[in-house]
C-alpha cells in the first residue's frame, strides 16, 4: 500500500498550484484577519490587558481548522479523479485489495492533512512572534501535533462522505470551493461564534467545525488565559463563550469533550460513508 | 492448449443489449483479434474477458477461474484503450509504483522489459509530456510488469505513425515467441488483424464470422479483377452468372474466386482488353463482404 500512498502523495506535492489552493480558504482566513478583523477584535476586548497576544493564537486555533479541512478534502479528491479518470480500473489490477485501494487514498488525504496543518502552523506561529512577539508554550506543542492528527481524521472521513455523493470531476469542484468559503464562517473564523444570531449558532454546532476550532484555542491558549485573566476572572467565561473557546452547549465545552466529540463525529462520518459509499469494486470502476 | 473459455456472454446496459451470446475460445500463445467496426462490441468484450464488467448472462473461465478472481486477474494484462497512467509523474514513477503493487515484482530501471520497449532513455520523462508512441510503449511495460499470461490490447495503435507500430509489434512478437505470450486485441485495422492467428468479426455485439484469416479470406474475401474495355458486352458474355460484377462506362470489376478463373477469362477476352488489374481478397473485402460496409 506504501507504492500507492506514496504515488498519491507525489500526485498532490507536485500539483503546486494545487496546493496552493487547497490552502486557500486557511489564506483568506488570516489576511482577512490582519487586514479587517484584527482592529476591531482589539478594540472591542481593549479592557484586558495586551489582547493580541490572546487573538494571534485564537486565529491560529481558527485557520488551522480551515486548514485540515481544505486540504485533506483536495488530498482525497484523487479518489473520484482516478475513478473517473479510468485509473482505478488499472489499480484494481494489481495484486491490491479494493479496499486496500480505498484505505490508500484516507492515508494520503490523513497524512496531507497533517502535513499542511503543520506547514501552516509554524508559519503563523512564527509570523506572529516577529509581528507580535507572540511565544508559543512549549508545554503547548505536544497537544497541538496530538489535535493536527486527529483533526486530519476528523477531516478526512468528513469529506470521504461528502465525496460519495460525488459523481463527476466537475461537482468536485465545486464542491471544494463551496467547502474552502463556508469554512471560516463554520469555524467562527471571519466572525467569532458569539458575534452571529443563535440559529446559525446552532447550526454551526451540529457541525464538527466549532469543536474543531475550540480544542485548538483552548491548547494555544491556556496559558495566555490565565495571565490575562488572573485580574478580572468574572469576564473570562464571556470571553470564551463569545469567541469560541470552548463550545456552549449545557455549559462551555471542556478541550476533553471536545476531543470526544471530534472522534464522535468522525465514527457517525465513518459509518454513513459505509451506508451509502460505492462499497462495490465493479461499481466504482463502471460508475453506476 | 485452451486459456479461456467464454460460453454464451451476454451483457445489457438498461435496454440495450452491447454484447449478445458470445461464444469464444482462446488457444494458448495465439494472437487474437476482435475486429469490428465502432460501437460493435468490441471494447464490452474486452470489458468482460478482464473481468472490468460482469456479464448479465454466460461464464468466462480461465485456468478454472472466473474473472473476478485474484489468480485469473493475475494471469492477465491489460492496456486500456484510454491512457490511465498519471500525467504528472515521470515513467519510471509510474512503472515503479505499478510494479510494487504486485507481489514478488520486482522492477529496476535495468529491466528487460524496459528495454526491450526502449524506455531507457525516457524514464525520467513526464509521462504528459511523450509522444503518443511513447506513451502507448510505456502502457503496454505497465500490462506486462507481473509477467501475464494473456495481454489485452484495446485498440493500441489508433493514431500512432507505422515506425511505433513497427517496434510494438516487433516487441510484442518476441514476447509471444519467447514466453508463449497469448494476446487478445481489438482493432479496426485490418492489416492489425492480418497477423492474427484467429480473427473474431463482431457487429451489432455479435460474432458474425469466426476463423483463420487464410479461412476467412477463402470463404469472404474474392480476388478483384478491373478490366477497361470499350466492348463491355463481350467481356460480360463470358462471365459465369455467380460472379459479381460492378460496372461503370467502359470498367467492368468483377468478383472471382481464384487467379485461375482470372487468367481464363483475360486469354478469352483479350482482344478487347485496354488495360486490366487483379488484386487478390484482402481483410478490408472480407469486412466488406460481412458487414456490409467500409470499416468506419
Amino acid at each position: 500500500m506504501m507504492a500507492l500512498v506514496k504515488r498519491h502523495l507525489a500526485l498532490y506535492f507536485d500539483n503546486k498550484s494545487g496546493v496552493f489552493f487547497s490552502l486557500l480558504g486557511a489564506l483568506i482566513t488570516f489576511v482577512l484577519y490582519l487586514v479587517f478583523l484584527k482592529n476591531n477584535m482589539l478594540a472591542s476586548w481593549s479592557q484586558l490587558a495586551a489582547p493580541q497576544k490572546l487573538l494571534d493564537p485564537w486565529l491560529i486555533g481558527g485557520t488551522l481548522t480551515v486548514t485540515a479541512v481544505t486540504t485533506t478534502a483536495n488530498g482525497l479528491n484523487r479518489m473520484i479523479v482516478d475513478r473517473e479518470l479510468g485509473t482505478l480500473a488499472d489499480l484494481v489490477l494489481t495484486d491490491m485489495s479494493f479496499i486496500g485501494i480505498q484505505f490508500s487514498y484516507l492515508v494520503s488525504a490523513m497524512i496531507i492533512g497533517t502535513l499542511m496543518q503543520l506547514i501552516m502552523f509554524v508559519a503563523m506561529v512564527g509570523y506572529f512572534n516577529l509581528t507580535d512577539q507572540f511565544v508559543l508554550s512549549p508545554a503547548a506543542i505536544l497537544p497541538v501535533m496530538g489535535i493536527i492528527l486527529l483533526s486530519s481524521i476528523v477531516w478526512t472521513t468528513f469529506n470521504l462522505l461528502i465525496l460519495s455523493f460525488v459523481t463527476n470531476l466537475d461537482s468536485l469542484g465545486k464542491i471544494g470551493t463551496i467547502l474552502g468559503t463556508s469554512a471560516g464562517f463554520f469555524a467562527g473564523v471571519y466572525l467569532p461564534i458569539g458575534a452571529v444570531p443563535v440559529a446559525a449558532q446552532n447550526l454551526m454546532k451540529i457541525t464538527p467545525f466549532p469543536y474543531n476550532a475550540a480544542i485548538y484555542r483552548q491548547v494555544l491558549m491556556a496559558d495566555q488565559l490565565k495571565t490575562t485573566f488572573k485580574q478580572v476572572p468574572q469576564l473570562r467565561h464571556q470571553f470564551e463563550q463569545t469567541l469560541g473557546i470552548g463550545i456552549q452547549l449545557q455549559y462551555l465545552t471542556s478541550w476533553q469533550e471536545n476531543a470526544l466529540i471530534l472522534v464522535g463525529f468522525s465514527v457517525i462520518f465513518g459509518v454513513l460513508t459505509l451506508i451509502f459509499a460505492k462499497s462495490s469494486r465493479r461499481k466504482a470502476i463502471n460508475k453506476v | 492448449m485452451i486459456l479461456l473459455t467464454a460460453t454464451g456472454i451476454t451483457k445489457k446496459f438498461d435496454a440495450k443489449t452491447a454484447v449478445k451470446q458470445i461464444d469464444l475460445t482462446v488457444q494458448a500463445g495465439q494472437l487474437v483479434a476482435f475486429l469490428g467496426p465502432n460501437g460493435a462490441g468490441k471494447s464490452t468484450t474486452i470489458n468482460l474477458l478482464t473481468g472490468t464488467i460482469a456479464p448479465t448472462a454466460g461464464t468466462i473461465e480461465m485456468a478454472g477461474f472466473k474473472p473476478d478472481n485474484r489468480q485469473y486477474q493475475k494471469q492477465i494484462g491489460v492496456v486500456f484503450q484510454k491512457s490511465v497512467l498519471d500525467n504528472q509523474l515521470t515513467v519510471w514513477q509510474n512503472l515503479k509504483s505499478r510494479a510494487d503493487m504486485y507481489q514478488g515484482v520486482t522492477l529496476t530501471p535495468e529491466s528487460e522489459l524496459i528495454t526491450a520497449f526502449g524506455l531507457t532513455s525516457i524514464l525520467k520523462q513526464t509521462y504528459g509530456t511523450l509522444s503518443g508512441g511513447q506513451r502507448r510503449r510505456v502502457d503496454i511495460t505497465r500490462a506486462l510488469i507481473h509477467q501475464p499470461k494473456l495481454l489485452f490490447l484495446d485498440e493500441p495503435s489508433t493514431g500512432l505513425d507505422i515506425q511505433t507500430r513497427t517496434v510494438i509489434w516487433q516487441t510484442l512478437n518476441q514476447l509471444r515467441q519467447q514466453q508463449g505470450l497469448t494476446i487478445i486485441l481489438t482493432t479496426h485495422y485490418l492489416e492489425e488483424s492480418a497477423e492474427a492467428d484467429f480473427v473474431y468479426v463482431i457487429d451489432h455485439g455479435q460474432i458474425i464470422a469466426a476463423d483463420t484469416v487464410e479461412q476467412l479470406q477463402v470463404t469472404y474475401a474474392q480476388s478483384q479483377l478491373m478490366i477497361e474495355t470499350d466492348y463491355p458486352e463481350v467481356v460480360l458474355s463470358q462471365l459465369a452468372p455467380e460472379w459479381r460484377v460492378l460496372q461503370t462506362n467502359h470498367q467492368l470489376q468483377i468478383a472471382l474466386p481464384d487467379d485461375q478463373q482470372a487468367i481464363a477469362l483475360l486469354t478469352k477476352v483479350r482482344s478487347v482488353v485496354t488495360h486490366f488489374e487483379f488484386r487478390q481478397g484482402n481483410m478490408d473485402d472480407i469486412f466488406m463482404a460481412l458487414t456490409g460496409k467500409e470499416i468506419r
